[in-house]
């Protein structure tokens, strides 16, 4: 290897360690810009996230919808889609495992907690339906098709909420009926909020952890990067965008049913609250793979949780969370890309084949 | 008043096409950016920033120094893009939701830093408006063609400055051969990398221009949520365009057209259908018009490939 090899080596690191720390600066000029002490809003932070029994669970209760998001969306992102709709789709399983359940509110509680499941998951299969075969049939950029819908189904929450699906007691904010006792699901954890929900995570995983290693699994990742290669592994692009990102909108969905079953027991507007294109972001950052999923989902929890603590101890606004998961995404981009030229100068040192081009990350 | 009323119509045209200047900014911007072969998805983001700059230095130092702030913010969080992307060779869709997410995160941590909750409403000087005595009281169309905003007069001079200036200058040349065939502009010694930065730049001013003539165009306030994805508009209305300045800027016109007639049915003067439906329109016209003119589509042939000759 060459020298000039060896200072490129050298540059990488270099990077990354750059990003990360620019990314910790802002943060710190942030939070001095709000007149507090950065070492009492990083102890915030931490306090926050796992102070005590009470907001461990919380950290729980909300890395359980971004791990479930982010394993439905990993497919479809290691395919080459992106797809950025969960937002959307998780509001649309709210929805209908809501006017399920409701509908049902008299049947037996195994019952309903199934169905509201089943709702949940074909609600958000539904609604990633209609950017898929758009992408599929009319080649329209999924990423703009599933931004677009997102809007939408906000639209129709708000529209239903005010009018089918509104609660008819005087309320100040819109919101359902809450739902009959027996639809909600079980506590994990006494004196928390944790539902016994989080028990789809590793499921998921496994589902997850499996795909990724089955030949179907690794032909999309082909296809991801060599088109050709990937068609003539069996990769049919209408079938994959479909398949794909249908299992994201069912995942998401479930997801959705989680907010409202687990944990509000009723439907309100904001039930999405950028849990789903939050969990876009802790797929990217797990680096697609199950395991690194549920340690960000676990991370970028943890943040929120604590982010809320800060803002309560010190005033520091909680949308510092929002900035810092920006951020950290950024400097894991730039750890992924490191690696990822690090792998092709191996590979080129090894072989006399020149690289091969890395195809498009999207076909607008 | 009602929808057989002249003035109805008069009303909507004139505000199809104030809304449409915020979108029509920022696609300008985005048409630029991906024409040099870059996606900017982070756009949303950038208007964010942009809006909430405006109200900012508006509220410092006149109306002036709130459009130049924000694109000052624009421009910086452009070139973030850019350092990330082309110089650190991060995935563009990753590095612009990255961006969308920082921005949003961002503005919304400084405007809580600088009104503490309950003091929202600052007012700030807004960019004035030009009425053209005579030329205004044209029916139908004299409302909305001469007595806009002067950042409504500066956009349209924009984009026709710029679509000339891509197709017959040397600067447009150079951002063109960089988003069709970056080898062979290397080749014929565009610097290919730098031109896409400057793209992302300039791009970035424009989408927080875009931002603040919201703000400083015609609110007057900020508040979190302030572009209602009109940044995501943007990035669809460029592909309606066909990567064209006049063609985004007439896509921006087809959002606006249909938002301002869901605002007329907010207020009441239009019923049959729910407001949510009317509100839904623009949205649900820009994903339909998306999809069916995308098999027509004419991208630049490397956009959205990461920059592999290197240097």
């Amino acid at each position: 290897m060459t020298s000039g090899a060896n200072t490129q080596r050298l540059i990488g690191p270099a990077k990354i360690a750059g990003g990360v720390v620019l990314a910790l600066l802002a943060a710190v000029g942030l939070v001095l810009l709000a007149d507090a002490s950065p070492w009492e809003a990083a102890k915030g932070i931490v306090e926050g996230a796992f102070g005590d029994k009470y907001r461990i669970g919380e950290t729980f209760l909300r890395a359980t919808p971004l791990a479930i998001v982010a394993l439905g969306v990993a497919p479809a992102l290691r395919t080459g889609i992106f797809s950025i709709g969960s937002e959307g789709q998780l509001a649309l399983g709210a929805i209908t495992s809501t006017a399920v359940i409701l509908g049902l509110r008299d049947a037996p509680g195994v019952v309903l907690i199934i169905v509201g499941a089943l709702a949940g998951a074909v609600g958000g299969a539904a609604w990633a339906f209609i950017p898929a075969l758009m992408r599929a049939r009319w080649k329209a950029s999924e990423i703009l098709a599933t931004l677009l819908l997102n809007y939408l189904a906000g639209l129709l929450l708000l529209w239903l909420l005010r009018t089918h699906l509104g609660t008819s007691e005087n309320v100040a904010t819109p919101r359902s009926d809450n739902l009959p006792k027996d639809a909600l699901l079980p506590k994990l954890l006494s004196e928390t909020r944790l539902h016994w929900g989080i028990v789809l995570v590793p499921l998921l995983a496994l589902g997850l952890a499996w795909w990724v290693r089955s030949g179907r699994g690794l032909a999309h990742d082909v296809y991801s990067t060599l088109p050709g290669l990937g068609a003539r592994m069996g990769v049919r692009d209408s079938s994959a965008v479909l398949g794909t990102m249908v299992v994201s909108g069912a995942c998401a969905g479930l997801a959705g049913w989680l907010q409202v079953a687990g944990v509000q027991g009723t439907l309100y507007p904001s039930v999405a609250g950028g849990l789903g294109f939050i969990g876009v972001l802790v797929a990217l950052l797990g680096g697609l793979r199950p395991v690194g999923i549920i340690v960000a989902a676990f991370f970028f929890g943890a943040l929120s949780t604590g982010a809320d603590g800060v803002q309560a101890g010190t005033g520091v606004p909680a949308s510092l969370a929002t900035v810092l998961q920006g951020g950290i995404l950024l400097a894991a981009g730039l750890l992924f890309a490191a690696r990822a030229r690090r792998v092709r100068r191996t590979l080129m040192a090894r072989s006399d084949e020149p690289t091969p081009q890395p195809a498009p990350a999207v076909a607008p | 008043m009602n929808v057989t009323d002249l003035i109805f119509w008069e009303i909507v045209l004139a505000g199809a096409l104030r809304l449409a200047t915020p979108i029509a900014f920022a696609a300008l911007g985005e048409a630029i950016v991906e024409r040099s072969g870059t996606i900017n998805v982070g756009v949303d983001g950038i208007m964010v920033a942009g809006a909430f700059a405006g109200v900012y230095g508006a509220n410092q130092g006149g109306w002036v120094t709130g459009v130049l702030l924000a694109a000052a913010v624009g421009a910086g969080l452009g070139l973030v893009m850019a350092l990330s992307v082309l110089w650190g060779g991060v995935d563009q869709i990753v590095t612009g939701i990255a961006l969308a997410l920082l921005g949003t995160g961002l503005t919304s941590y400084l405007f809580q830093v600088w009104q503490p909750s309950g003091r929202s409403a600052v007012l700030i000087p807004l960019a004035p408006t030009i009425k053209i005595p005579g030329l205004k009281d044209i029916p139908l169309v004299g409302e909305a063609l001469f007595a806009q905003n002067l950042l409504t007069y500066v956009c349209v001079v924009l984009v026709v400055a710029t679509a000339w200036a891509l197709r017959r200058t040397r600067a447009g040349l150079a951002v063109r051969a960089s988003g069709d065939d970056p080898a062979a502009a290397l080749v014929r010694g565009i610097r290919v990398r730098a031109v896409r930065t400057s793209s992302l730049a300039v791009g970035g001013a424009l989408a927080g221009i875009g931002g603040a003539s919201i703000t400083v165009g015609y609110l007057g306030s900020y508040s979190d949520g302030i572009t209602a994805g009109r940044g995501f508009i943007a990035l669809a209305v460029v592909i309606i365009g066909r990567w064209t300045p006049i063609g985004a800027a007439l896509g921006a016109l087809l959002f606006a057209g249909f938002d301002s007639l869901s605002l007329q049915a907010q207020g009441g003067t239009i019923k049959g259908l729910p407001v949510e439906a009317y509100s839904a329109l623009p949205y649900a016209v820009t994903i339909i018009v998306l999809v069916a003119t995308a098999r027509r589509q004419r991208a630049p042939r490397s956009l959205g490939r990461p920059l592999v000759a290197e240097r």
